[in-house]
């Protein structure tokens, strides 16, 4: 089972390497906004799935790492790959005092203090002048969204082998104990308070990497546009229906929602998003803890019969 | 004569206006099996809350090993070598039994590996090695509290706290158990055993006996004396007969 997954998985990575040799215009596009959605739901899930922490406002992460490459290539004229680069160190380097903070809550108010976070961060942000405020910042024409389209896609990859590694690592252990329960974690030598801005950091390091291609992607970036509740939404239900903490439910739930959303899209335009969500609460219905868990669970029971 | 493993010196929690714990002090020495025993609500779980650093006492000290270690965050009390188990059974429900162990393997191991390997060591020894690739919720209660017992062990502790180990287990698992603790107590390692009931079994596994009621700490002898001692036989051994249960 492993092989075979491995086998799939391969061959989808090969295909979006491929993508930009054979799609243009709205495919590509649609590609890239897929590509980019799994890729914020794998640093997502890090801090959810692995750690537990529901985090409704990881957006802010993304958001200031498109503004900051947007002031870079904007105003300081700087290439932007190493302004991309700078976002995400940026947003990890916000997430570790924030974080600090933030996760001395937990459960629902973790969840909603962290919303309220997006909204303080995305107004700070917006609050300098720099940025243009809220009417945007302009950027000069980009390098087109091949670029921008790899960029995204090795962010995506780096994030996949960073969850393979957390998966089979002592860190990982560690995160899933205390995510089970956090005080008995901590009595048998676990340093939670670490563990868990380490996990923050990272669930924030990939969003903002991720921004400034985004920013480069529109051209032009203005608050509703990057810290956008919309985008945040996609990847958690992504993370949520592929299955949560596992290293392929991000790919796969992307994968399976996108496909499933185009379908729907071009034959019922005018009542898709009903259908959509009507087929998703039925697939989470049957498949609670998502597609990969599902799978995994039917595989093991073949080989024990 | 030596430092005794554990002070425990005039420790004092309050919850609100409900005194937890008055005053309390007690020691323990290298290798040595204390029973601390007392009725529902006498304050054992709070000491034990108290020393393994979950809850800090409103005054009071706790010294391990010559260290006084209230204020330490609970990680570096069990890296010190203090661990416990809780009254109310806490698996890692969705990790392995292996992995539920392996969380405190990894204090002393270099590697995840290793960690588990340690771990498999640990569960074979606790009798638990069928089960050790299940999920930890797939355990019965009584396996559960040898899985406890089995992360506890991990951290290699010089001092264990077992909270109510014999609560929920037949007459015939209690003497495993408690074999199982003189083991531990033959290789060195002392153990703090809260225990509300079953007398026969803290009568034969303890060195010395702490009593505690509403939490006071009302009498200190070996077993013998604990048993003679009219302020227990009040407070505590004799009320099971007065209330007819």
């Amino acid at each position: 089972m492993k092989r075979g997954a491995a086998a799939i998985a391969a061959l989808v990575i090969v295909l979006l390497i491929l993508a930009p040799l054979r799609l243009n215009g709205y495919a590509m596009d649609l590609t890239y906004i897929t590509v980019l959605s799994i890729g914020l739901a794998y640093g997502w899930n890090i801090i959810s799935g692995y750690a537990g922490y529901f985090s409704f406002g990881q957006i802010a992460f993304f958001g200031v790492g498109a503004y900051a490459t947007g002031l870079l290539v904007a105003d300081l004229h700087w290439y932007w790959v190493p302004a991309a680069l700078v976002g995400g160190v940026a947003a990890c380097a916000l997430a570790i005092p924030l974080g600090y903070v933030m996760l001395r809550l937990r459960g629902p108010f973790f969840a909603m203090g962290m919303f309220g976070m997006a909204q303080m961060v995305r107004v700070l942000v917006t609050a300098i002048p720099a940025t243009g405020s809220g009417s945007g910042l302009f950027l000069p024409p980009g390098s087109g969204i091949t670029g921008v389209y790899y960029w995204t896609l090795a962010v995506c990859l780096g994030a996949i082998a960073l969850t393979m590694w957390i998966e089979g690592s002592a860190f990982g252990l560690r995160l899933r104990a205390l995510r089970e329960d956090e005080q008995v974690a901590a009595t048998l030598g676990v340093e939670t308070t670490r563990a868990k801005i380490t996990a923050f950091g990272l669930s924030a390091l990939i969003p903002g990497l991720l921004g400034g291609g985004y920013a480069l992607f529109l051209t032009y970036i203005e608050p509703d546009a990057v810290f956008s509740s919309r985008l945040d939404l996609q990847s958690i239900v992504m993370a949520i229906l592929g299955g949560l903490g596992t290293v392929w439910g991000p790919l796969v739930g992307g994968l399976v929602m996108t496909q499933i959303s185009e379908v729907l899209w071009a034959r019922f335009p005018e009542i898709y998003l009903m259908i959509f969500g009507g087929l998703l609460v039925a697939l989470l219905i049957a498949l609670p803890r998502g597609i990969v868990p599902a799978i995994a669970a039917r595989f093991a029971r073949r080989r024990g019969a | 004569m030596s430092d005794p493993l554990l002070a425990v010196e005039n420790v004092s929690v309050a919850f609100g206006g409900v005194q937890a714990l008055s005053d309390v002090s007690l020691e323990v020495r290298n290798g040595e099996i204390l029973a601390l025993i007392g009725p529902n609500g006498a304050g054992k779980t709070t000491l034990f809350n108290v020393i393994s650093g979950v809850l800090r006492p409103d005054a009071g000290q706790v010294h391990f090993a010559g260290r006084a270690i209230v204020g330490w965050a609970p990680h570096r009390i069990a890296r010190a070598g203090i661990a416990r188990t809780y009254q109310i059974v806490r698996p890692f429900g969705r990790l392995s039994v292996v992995d539920n162990v392996a969380v405190g393997a990894l204090v002393h191991a270099r590697s995840i590996g290793q960690a588990r390997n340690d771990a498999r060591d640990i569960v074979t020894f606790v009798g638990l090695e069928t089960y050790a690739d299940r999920p930890a919720s797939s355990l019965t209660l009584t396996q559960r509290k040898r899985l406890e017992v089995a992360r506890a062990l991990a951290l290699r502790p010089r001092l264990l706290l077992l909270d109510e180990v014999m609560a929920g287990l037949t007459p015939t698992e209690m003497d495993g158990m408690a074999e199982f603790v003189l083991r531990l107590s033959e290789r060195g390692i002392a153990a703090v055993a809260g225990i509300e009931h079953v007398m026969r079994l803290v009568m034969r596994i303890s060195h010395r006996i702490v009593v505690l009621d509403a939490g006071r700490r009302i009498a200190e002898g070996d077993p013998a004396a604990i048993q003679a001692d009219p302020a227990v036989i009040e407070a505590y051994l004799g009320a099971p007969l007065g209330r007819g249960d």
